[in-house]
């Protein structure tokens, strides 16, 4: 492709694109000769309406103005013409004007032999519409697409419809490009609706537009320019204004020179250097620690990192090396949890050492340390742990304590309760079935037993030793029964506590509860010799307490009014509720052992009343959630409780309402504590199974604290239902330990 | 009745104040304060209560001390930061708006800060300042070895580079190199300078690059700091010990790669230079011997008596010292038990020098060229030696391959074989010792010149320990296994030999001995000890394995119960100890279970391989 196409193919594709572009410029500047080249075109068109009447019109004098008066009279008079003439007569009429259009010339027309007007010709110069020149198409600024459906495109000077120009198919039009070799520079028009050859001034406009010049090629954009005030002779000589000329056109001004001074002195102080070093100089080093220090303590250095072990070394000792094992596990950890954050590796050789890969990660975990991580000072115990274990006496030093089972006595159901003898030698123990057994301490061989109706909620023996007989407690009921094989002289005291001939006075008010005696002759080792009913729906009684003299007993029931509590006196066969009401549900109650004193546990709090004054005294928060024990030192100044929530509390009555010391050792609830009568020893017992024996001496003087050592767990019962050693009771004499479990097996424990 | 008491008015709710509220009150950003928190070394504090100091909420939030706070108010470099974001907004709107003129004006006059206050500040004494720069050392040497690029302009990576360099001329200079370790994370170093132990942990020679979950403008902050503190440091350095600093440095040498040795050491005064470097060596030894030195010195006296033979090069610099007045003890006439008596330098000096700082002064070595050049030219020059190396290392060797003089050559590749050599270089190869790298840092990690025969060149290496220790108890891989492990594996040992040692025949005999054995070891009073002895006899055994069997057992019976009863007695004495004791004892506990069970592992693995090692042994 030679230059010249180039050319010639960006002409075809400008001239495509801006179809518009050569209507409007001729519009706007059409000259002569394109409106010529236009008429080629149309020259078909124009022989339709124009009849070829233009050749036959002669040439006419543009300024023959002057005939125009003397010829309107002929106007008038020949209205009455032929239709044809009326229209041009009218035509004329309506377009004539005095200025403008010249007056027409009457002819003899050569075909119908009548006289007609002639107009001169029109000449299209710079005033005159040119768009009406001779576009045969006068729809007027329109869309043209409102023609799309019809078969013409609009109509003519004369009203008659200009049919569309034939457009072939796109194949035809592809040919016509091809054959005609002005396609190029043709244009679409659409009035006419049919592609017209650009003229050779529009191309040259267009020539101009993409040479970026002014389009008009008439225009000199260089005009010499005309001068109007300058020059010779041209000068203005008076003064725009009269005032006088200011000071300040020629004097130095006074507020410059003080600014320029100012900067001036400055310069010379040395305030402002004229080449200012750059502000990126070296840093200069020089001696910082020569001159004192602040007296400002300075502030914690670092910590220093650990020191690498041997483990870090390129080529470590084997047994350093992971298994796979090891190596898994170190991978599965979280990196954060990691021990170390390498894994140990070997390496034959020094050159064989490969890049850290997470050296600038380590770097940067360290200085998020150094700006992220509090630091607390801590002081670092050197100590052997085992210093800080109680130094205690050995349990060796403090024997006798039970260390071994020596016989077990089995019932059919869980044993809740027990009970032994004042005197040692006796045991009763309950079941839930029902059964009370009463059995010998040194062999355990069965003497006798009782089976009542329902569980045994309690058992006690009475603590007298002139008499003896025990207290079994069921539903609602408290059965007093006689042990067989007594000395006569004991029976025959006890029955006469028990059952008197003659019964006590009834007391004025009457109480709930009610005192029977079955009648002399139905005695029977079998029955209760004296039944007390408590009252209704009182429920199972819990617990029975008895005062160490032996006359009063107090029993705590599972239900009723008062808290359960009724305090039962045997000599005058009468019961009262010591409480109208009472705060929390009681679990459990106890005698002082040498005061007028009452402990009354409830759920979480143990007050001690004093019973002969009827007030309370004190309330001891053990912080335990749920008490389930109580035992009350021989002494009556210390208390032990326990709780379902592992925890034994030890109260110093003297001391404080807190608890002295917390022992939290089992493992499961606390079910059962006592205090040895005589030796320095406790039981506590627990649902894990276990029975723990302490040693604890209390001192006499104020100022020593008790003494608490564990001796010995004992471990024999198993558990059931997740219940364990129900209740633990120590002989009298012996430093022997009963206790019940809930596999239904009593054991005794021997030292 | 006392003033009432408003909540939030005292105590840790006035002590302590929030990250966010810190920046509020500082009125800077989140960046400015972390740059803020870095240079001044504020870092946050844990209170007792973070309730109470946070106004009862319990959310998770990092405080700060509220005095801390209120000190970096006062803060020059935070008016610096403050002026520099005006600065910032005044050059964007100059480029903004095209005036290049006033934006290069702006940017001359850049405010720009100084840390030498700080510096001033955080570390008051020179001390201070040495104790603290393990941290600057090792960012100073990694940034050294990085490579350029947006972030990291070059003149930074030349700054850490010069700066690493002028501490490792500082260290040969003085000779105060006292450890070193190859590591699998790089090289550690441990100096003594200033009484001082100062480590540093240097990559090895590969590109670095920086992960994408690194903040590098935090490391830039901390490096800004560390480049001021250790230049700081540097200089005072030098000018101690009568050096020019900053030495300078000869860039066609640097170019050549010389390394460290394009800086030279320059005296101060053309005097202090015409005395002998050797006598001003001493000096420092003198000044520096430290309390440290002298329980190394016990240590390494009783080392020298245990090792004997072993060929151990002792500097005795002590003579040269000028006889000075001995301090002598007046006791009080009051108290004459009460004399005191100070370690004076004089009986310092006396003490042989462990420091073993001129171990390689009679050596010549001479580098191989693919060991790395920096690490041991580092090593053998702050322990005396002259070292050489090729070309392709760098320039400036003092001397070429076949100089005389060279004793050891450092090399560290496979021995090939079936090259021919002259007979010149045969020659020259058995005058001089051929040994792997690893030999040189032993050797100055044991303090003296090892036997070269386990690092021969192509020989497999004997394990590299860390010279720094571990805790007390830790596993020493060098000591022998424990008595009863021994025990065990001897016993394991006969074990497993016996069966496959012995003949079929002999098993019956076998385990009738070994039942009498038995009864032996269950014997406990007298007369079933003579039944187990006479059945003994009767199976076979002989008195001596006898006796040694009822020995072990003895020993084992006796401790077992005895232990037993005791623990049993102590778990229930736990029971009396109070929460917080409990809670003490049982994490002690746990962490001496948990050393003993990684010692426990460390020597079973050991034990495991030395079986396996012995069968391989048997078998091959």
């Amino acid at each position: 492709m030679t230059a010249a196409d180039i050319e010639q193919s960006k002409k075809r594709k400008l001239a495509s694109r801006d179809d518009l572009l050569p209507t409007e410029t001729s519009n706007f500047s059409a000259p002569k000769q394109s409106l010529e080249m236009l008429s080629d075109d149309e020259g078909s068109d124009d022989a339709v309406s124009d009849d070829g009447q233009v050749d036959d019109f002669p040439e006419i004098d543009a300024a023959s103005d002057s005939d125009t008066g003397g010829e309107k009279d002929t106007d008038e008079e020949d209205s009455g013409g032929t239709d044809e003439e009326d229209f041009l007569a009218e035509d004329s009429d309506d377009s004539l004007d005095r200025d403008i259009f010249p007056k027409p010339k009457t002819i003899i027309s050569d075909i119908t032999g009548q006289p007609k007007r002639v107009y001169p010709e029109i000449e299209p110069d710079y005033d005159s519409d040119s768009s009406t020149e001779d576009a045969p198409n006068r729809v007027g600024d329109v869309p043209m697409h409102w023609y799309d459906d019809l078969p013409h495109v609009g109509y003519d000077m004369d009203g008659k419809k200009v049919l569309r120009p034939a457009r072939g198919d796109e194949l035809d039009r592809f040919l016509q490009t091809v054959e005609d070799p002005s396609a190029w520079t043709s244009a679409f028009d659409k009035t006419a609706q049919m592609d017209k050859p650009l003229s050779a001034e529009e191309l040259d406009i267009i020539r101009r537009l993409y040479a970026n010049e002014v389009p008009d090629a008439g225009y000199d954009p260089y005009e010499p320019m005309t001068e109007w005030f300058t020059g010779k002779g041209k000068e203005e000589v008076m003064p725009l204004s009269a005032a006088p000329e200011p000071k300040r056109r020629w004097v130095p001004s006074k507020w410059e020179k003080q600014k320029v001074m100012k900067i001036v002195r400055a310069i010379r102080q040395g305030r402002i250097i004229s080449s200012k070093p750059k502000t990126a100089s070296k840093q200069e080093f020089y001696p910082i620690w020569s001159e004192p220090s602040t007296s400002h303590p300075p502030p914690l250095p670092a910590p220093k990192p650990r020191l690498p072990t041997n483990s870090e070394s390129y080529n470590p000792p084997e047994e350093y090396l992971p298994t796979e094992a090891e190596r898994a596990a170190w991978e599965a950890l979280d990196p954060e949890d990691r021990e170390r954050d390498y894994l140990p590796k070997k390496h034959a050789s020094l050159r064989l050492v490969p890049a850290y890969d997470r050296f600038i990660k380590d770097r940067f975990n360290r200085q998020l340390d150094l700006y992220l991580a509090p630091r607390i000072q801590r002081v670092k115990l050197n100590i052997d742990p085992s210093t800080l274990i109680p130094k205690l006496p050995s349990p060796q030093s403090l024997k006798p304590f039970p260390n071994y089972k020596s016989l077990k006595f089995a019932h059919s159901m869980r044993t809740r309760c027990i009970s032994v003898s004042p005197d040692g030698a006796w045991v009763v123990s309950g079941d839930e079935g029902g059964m009370v057994s009463l059995w010998e301490v040194n062999v355990g061989r069965e003497v006798k037993r009782w089976k009542f109706e329902t569980k045994i909620g309690a058992l006690e023996w009475c603590p007298r030793v002139d008499v003896c007989y025990f207290v079994v407690g069921i539903e609602e009921t408290l059965h007093f029964i006689i042990p067989p094989n007594l000395p006569s002289s004991v029976l025959l005291l006890t029955q006469s506590i028990l059952a008197p001939t003659a019964l006590p006075p009834a007391p004025e008010t009457p109480s709930l509860v009610k005192w029977v005696t079955p009648p002399t002759s139905s005695w029977s080792p079998d029955m209760a010799i004296l039944t007390v009913q408590l009252p209704q729906s009182s429920g199972l009684p819990k617990q029975i307490a008895w005062h160490r003299r032996g006359d009063y007993m107090a029993t705590v029931s599972s239900g009723g009014p008062q808290g359960g509590v009724w305090m039962h006196q045997i000599t005058r066969r009468h019961s009262q509720a010591p409480f109208k009401k009472i705060r929390g549900a009681v679990q459990l109650v106890l005698f002082h052992p040498l005061k007028p004193h009452f402990f009354v546990a409830t759920q979480q709090y143990v007050r001690i009343y004093n019973l002969s004054e009827q007030k309370l005294l004190k309330t001891l928060t053990p912080g335990i959630k749920w008490i389930s024990s109580m035992d009350v030192h021989p002494s009556g100044d210390h208390l032990i409780v326990g709780g379902y929530d592992r925890k034994l509390c030890w109260f110093d009555l003297e001391l404080s309402d807190k608890p002295y010391k917390i022992l939290r050792y089992h493992t499961r609830a606390i079910r059962s504590l006592a205090f040895h009568p005589t030796y320095p020893l406790f039981a506590s017992s627990s649902d894990d199974g276990a029975i723990q024996v302490f040693h604890s001496r209390v001192y006499n003087d104020l100022m020593t604290d008790p003494l608490i050592v564990p001796l010995k767990i004992l471990r024999g019962h198993t558990v059931k239902e997740g219940l364990g050693v129900l209740q633990v009771k120590w002989c009298a004499r012996q430093p022997w330990l009963v206790s019940g479990g809930a596999d239904g097996t009593v054991s005794l424990w021997c030292s | 009745m006392g003033r009432l008491r408003q909540k939030g008015k005292a105590g840790a709710a006035k002590a302590y104040v929030t990250r966010t509220s810190a920046i509020k009150k500082l009125q800077c950003s989140l960046a400015d304060f972390r740059r803020l928190c870095i240079l001044k070394g504020i870092f946050p504090r844990e209170p007792r209560s973070r309730k109470r100091a946070n106004k009862g909420s319990s959310a998770p939030t990092s405080f700060y001390y509220a005095k801390d706070i209120a000190y970096l108010a006062h803060e020059p470099v935070l008016k610096k930061l403050r002026e520099h974001k005006a600065f910032a907004k005044k050059l964007s709107r100059a480029l903004g708006r095209g005036e290049w003129s006033d934006a290069k004006n702006l940017e001359d006059n850049k405010p720009v800060y100084r840390l030498d206050h700080i510096i001033k500040e955080r570390y008051p004494t020179f001390i201070d300042a040495v104790r603290d720069i393990d941290d600057a050392l090792c960012m100073v040497f990694l940034f050294a070895s990085l490579p350029s690029n947006a972030r990291l302009p070059p003149s930074l990576i030349e700054n850490c580079s010069r700066l690493a360099a002028e501490w490792q001329l500082y260290v040969m200079h003085t000779r105060s190199l006292r450890k070193s370790f190859l590591s699998i994370k790089g090289i550690y170093y441990q100096a003594e300078v200033m009484d001082q132990t100062v480590t540093w942990l240097v990559p090895y020679q590969f590109t670095q690059n920086i992960p994408s979950d690194v903040d590098v403008r935090v490391m830039l902050t901390f490096l800004e700091l560390y480049q001021t503190l250790l230049g700081f440091v540097f200089f005072k350095l030098y000018t101690d010990s009568g050096l020019v600093y900053p030495p300078p440095l000869d860039i066609k040498k640097d170019e050549g790669g010389a390394g460290v040795g394009a800086f030279s050491l320059q005296s101060t005064s053309q005097t202090a230079s015409s005395a002998p470097p050797k006598a001003k060596a001493v000096q420092i030894e003198g000044r520096t011997v430290s309390g440290k030195d002298v329980r190394q010195a016990i240590k390494s006296m009783a080392g020298v008596e245990a090792d004997g033979g072993e060929a151990a090069v002792q500097t005795a610099d002590s003579n040269s010292m000028e006889v000075d007045e001995e301090f002598v003890p007046h006791p009080s006439t009051s108290d004459p038990q009460s004399t005191m008596t100070l370690t004076t330098l004089k009986a310092l000096a006396a003490l042989p020098q462990s420091l073993t700082t001129s171990l390689f002064s009679p050596y010549t070595f001479y580098l191989s060229r693919e060991t790395p050049r920096s690490i041991f030219e580092f090593i053998v020059r702050s322990f005396g030696g002259r070292i050489g190396w090729p070309a392709s290392s760098g320039s400036g060797s003092p001397f070429d391959e076949s100089d005389d003089s060279i004793t050891h050559v450092i090399i560290d590749r496979p021995v090939l074989e079936g090259t021919s050599e002259t007979t010149e270089e045969r020659e020259r190869r058995s005058r001089r010792k051929y040994v792997q790298p690893q030999w040189v840092v032993d050797c100055i990690n044991a303090g003296k010149i090892l036997l070269e025969e386990p690092y021969t060149q192509g020989s497999t290496l004997p394990p590299h320990l860390s010279p720094f220790g571990e805790y007390e108890g830790a596993y020493d891989p060098t000591a022998g296994l424990t008595g009863q492990a021994v025990e065990e594996s001897e016993s394991e040992d006969e074990d497993v030999v016996l069966p496959d040692a012995e003949e079929d025949e002999d098993q019956e005999v076998q385990l009738a001995e070994k039942k009498a054995l038995r009864a032996a070891a269950a014997a406990n009073d007298a007369a079933s000890l003579r039944a187990a002895e006479l059945a003994a006899e009767v199976a076979g055994v002989d008195f001596g394995t006898f006796e040694k069997e009822v020995r072990k057992s003895r020993k084992k019976s006796k401790a077992a119960p005895k232990d037993e009863t005791e623990a049993a007695e102590q778990d229930m004495n736990k029971m009396m100890m109070s929460n917080k004791q409990k809670k003490l004892y049982e994490k002690m506990k746990y962490s001496q279970n948990k050393k003993a069970s990684e010692r426990a592992t460390l020597e079973e693995k050991k034990q495991q391989l030395q079986k396996q090692k012995k069968r391989e042994a048997k078998a091959g």
